[in-house]
């Protein structure tokens, strides 16, 4: 292993001006449109919708059943009436979606019920019935990343509340407010998967929650507050990993092959919620911020609801909206319009005004190794532009493949040091894009 | 419905620009700049002002003609022009001094596709070939004003020459001894580089170890005092902070960069004490500009996660 210091050191301007707001349950919309797909492209999987229109659903009942490992069960986040199952397309990712009108009352399901589950088994069973997914973003089945405990022991448990990224609060207030139920995830893993180190990752910027964390724990050997410095991207698989174990998941390996899970905390408190109150996953906190909105906030939301009722809850946009985000201002993701969905891995609701969206024109690379020095895994960009400028495929692929673009994790340090303003890591996930491509066409490694 | 900016991330910037990067370059050189008109009078001025302005004039021209993008805002130009200017000594003739910066903008930078292309250093490469053409004007370390010696030349020409008058260390710290118009005044050259390094545009590393590369072996092979003289002397401050420190003919990545570093102070210290040449500042900088590839390629890591 040759790097050894704390591998990111990107200091980046904060925005969490919602820190210190205690998230607030939003009006209960007219309507909400679920999707049934995590919509990211690497998983083009969607659930079976098991409702029809016409049906009455009430908050917590299943409308959707996952048909494997990507999917989740989707449950209805208002009561009211199925008034469509529709195409949904946002970004690259499209399927279908569920509509439900609102009656207004939230009335709750009376089926559900408080699990007990009494081994492992059945424990990743009721976790898969919650429908809770990892909630920083990469919204995979939480069950799904647990049953890795089926095969391998999970000694340690990296509880990931970094929250790196420029303007979320939404795990802060997590910690915040619900440490509690932080307390009985941790006994959860504890009890079924059998896990004896729990590290809970936290960013020196939210000391409060250190704090009361620290305090919570202080009896229990089992679990180590750890305060990370506030370095973007903190909170990133690898990067938390290495900062707060020393460990690295190496080409091919899998993190749990370590003994390591990493758990977003809010999908941690999620899942425990589960297991005191049987409602399944069907409403988070978001953080809604930026500079086009006039009252940011944190706020409890219903899946499926829609920006313009977000922001609504906000007291409306102060500004022309420029850009719409799902998720902070560094690795979020533009959206199309204001009738956007709220979606279980949606942690945040960033509105820029046009003046921030301004975009300034790249100039030529002048080759001062910003991007490389930033790189928290060590990767250098501008070989990457290198390669994307040759005009001959099998050259492109083999120097990509030498200076292995597809570690990258898409960041997006590499631009945002970059005085020449290049888009450096949007040149990177064009590569990475190009080079699985070409090594679908050339199984054989393009020796020929 | 309003029109939104669809765009991947990151949706913020750092504020950074390459402009921004050359006018912190131009301020760190002014005070070697203002130093050098002190010490030489009113004609280091012209000549700076000789450099700049053909400098940034044949940019704008070559951009014209070859129908490119104007790319003089970005101030490059300017950096090439005051480097080179600072590399020259006062007693060079202003056509001599336009021409060799005429040849370091066209020739070395904007024919192989202007910032960010060359692969030597335009100020260096410019010194060089006015070495070359001109020996007796440029090379030849003007004394600065008021200083009396019967010969001008250089604090390293009279290093090991017996019985020669050496400035004091004082007088070689402030810049009152013979040499280039930038290069004399370390004092000046100390606060740039206190400022380069304040704004973060270059590191510690590369000026550090060309300079410590020299001195060290300096001092195994002559001793103390001339080792501090070889240090002070000639253009090694210069060369090291704002010549070896350039982004395009450097290498990318820090290890490489320390490399690139100690091969300069290698290659400086065997000149100027194995060779005939007075100085090797300049020749050690485009030797190791031509290697700064293969740096790079010698001292590549395993990425994080990588193999």
């Amino acid at each position: 292993m040759s790097l050894k210091k704390s591998i990111s050191n990107l200091k980046l301007p904060h925005y969490k001006s919602t820190a210190g707001m205690a998230a607030v349950r939003m009006p209960i919309p007219k309507e909400v449109l679920i999707p049934l797909s995590p919509m990211n492209a690497h998983h083009a999987t969607q659930s079976e919708p098991i409702v029809q229109v016409g049906d009455h659903v009430t908050v917590g009942q299943m409308i959707a059943r996952e048909k494997d490992r990507g999917a989740s069960h989707i449950h209805a986040s208002v009561s009211g009436t199925v008034t469509g199952i529709e195409p949904y397309t946002m970004g690259s990712g499209s399927g279908t979606a569920i509509r439900i009108e609102s009656d207004g009352k939230m009335e709750k399901c009376p089926d559900l019920k408080i699990p007990h589950p009494t081994n492992l088994d059945e424990f990743l069973q009721c976790v898969r019935d919650s429908g809770v997914v990892g909630l920083g973003g990469a919204a995979y089945p939480v069950w799904a990343k647990l049953s890795a405990a089926q095969k391998t022991h999970i000694s340690t448990v990296l509880v990931n509340g970094a929250e790196c990224e420029p303007f979320i609060t939404a795990d802060h207030r997590v910690m915040l407010e619900q440490g509690d139920l932080i307390q009985k995830g941790i006994e959860l893993l504890k009890e079924f998967m059998g896990s004896e180190e729990f590290i809970i990752g936290i960013e020196e910027n939210k000391p409060d929650a250190i704090a009361q964390l620290t305090e919570r724990f202080k009896d229990d050997k089992a679990v180590k507050i750890m305060p990370l410095s506030s370095v973007y991207p903190q909170g990133a698989k690898q990067v938390l990993l290495y900062n707060a174990t020393g460990k690295v998941v190496e080409k091919g390996q899998r993190l749990a092959s370590l003994g390591v899970i990493i758990i977003n905390v809010s999908s941690l408190v999620k899942m425990a919620e589960y297991f005191v109150t049987g409602m399944p996953m069907v409403e988070r906190i978001i953080t809604v911020d930026g500079s086009a909105v006039k009252e940011p906030k944190n706020l409890i939301v219903p899946i499926g609801c829609s920006v313009r009722d977000v922001v609504e809850a906000c007291g409306g946009l102060k500004e022309e909206p420029g850009k719409i985000l799902f998720g902070g201002a560094m690795m979020g993701k533009t959206q199309e319009s204001m009738d956007a969905r709220i979606m279980k891995a949606t942690n945040a609701v960033v509105i820029m005004n046009k003046k921030d969206t301004k975009k300034t024109a790249p100039s030529p690379c002048i080759h001062c190794g910003r991007c490389v020095a930033v790189c928290p895994l060590g990767l250098n960009p501008t070989a990457f532009a290198r390669a994307m400028e040759l005009e001959d495929d099998a050259a492109r692929a083999a120097l990509l493949q030498k200076e292995q673009v597809k570690v990258c994790m898409q960041c997006g340090c590499c631009s945002y040091v970059c005085p020449a303003h290049r888009p450096l890591a949007e040149n990177n996930n064009a590569g990475i894009g190009f080079l699985r491509k070409w090594e679908k066409e050339h199984p054989e490694g393009g020796k020929n | 419905m309003e029109q939104l900016v669809m765009s991947s991330g990151p949706h913020i910037h750092s504020g950074a620009s390459d402009r921004r990067i050359m006018l912190d370059v131009i301020l760190a050189l002014l005070p070697a700049a203002v130093a050098g008109v002190i010490l030489f009078g009113i004609p280091a001025l012209w000549v700076i002002l000789t450099c700049v302005l053909s400098a940034v004039i044949s940019e704008f021209l070559f951009n014209l003609i070859a129908r490119k993008k104007q790319s003089v805002g970005d101030l490059s130009a300017v950096v090439t022009g005051l480097l080179l200017a600072l590399n020259l000594s006062v007693n060079v003739p202003l056509w001599q001094a336009a021409l060799g910066t005429v040849f370091a903008i066209v020739l070395v930078k904007c024919v192989f596709g202007g910032i960010g292309r060359n692969f030597a250093n335009p100020a260096i490469t410019g010194r060089v070939f006015l070495l070359i053409a001109f020996p007796s004007t440029v090379a030849g370390g003007a004394l600065p004003k008021g200083i009396d010696a019967a010969s001008s030349a250089t604090p390293l020409d009279l290093i090991g020459v017996e019985g020669a008058q050496l400035p004091t260390l004082l007088q070689m710290f402030l810049g009152q001894r013979g040499g280039a118009i930038g290069e004399t005044c370390i004092l000046a050259l100390l606060i740039g580089f206190a400022y380069l390094l304040l704004r973060k545009v270059i590191r510690w590393e590369i000026p550090v170890i060309f300079v410590g590369t020299v001195f060290l072996l300096s001092l195994i092979f002559g001793g103390f005092n001339t080792a501090v003289y070889e240090v002070l002397a000639g253009g090694l401050v210069l060369g090291a902070v704002f010549m070896a420190t350039d982004y395009t003919t450097t290498p990318i990545t820090a290890r490489a960069r320390m490399l690139f570093a100690l091969g300069c102070g290698l290659i400086t210290f065997a000149i100027r004490w194995f060779c005939a040449l007075p100085e090797g500042v300049s020749y050690s900088i485009l030797c190791m500009n031509i290697l700064a590839p293969w740096l790079e390629k010698w001292t590549r890591r395993k990425p994080l996660g990588g193999v």
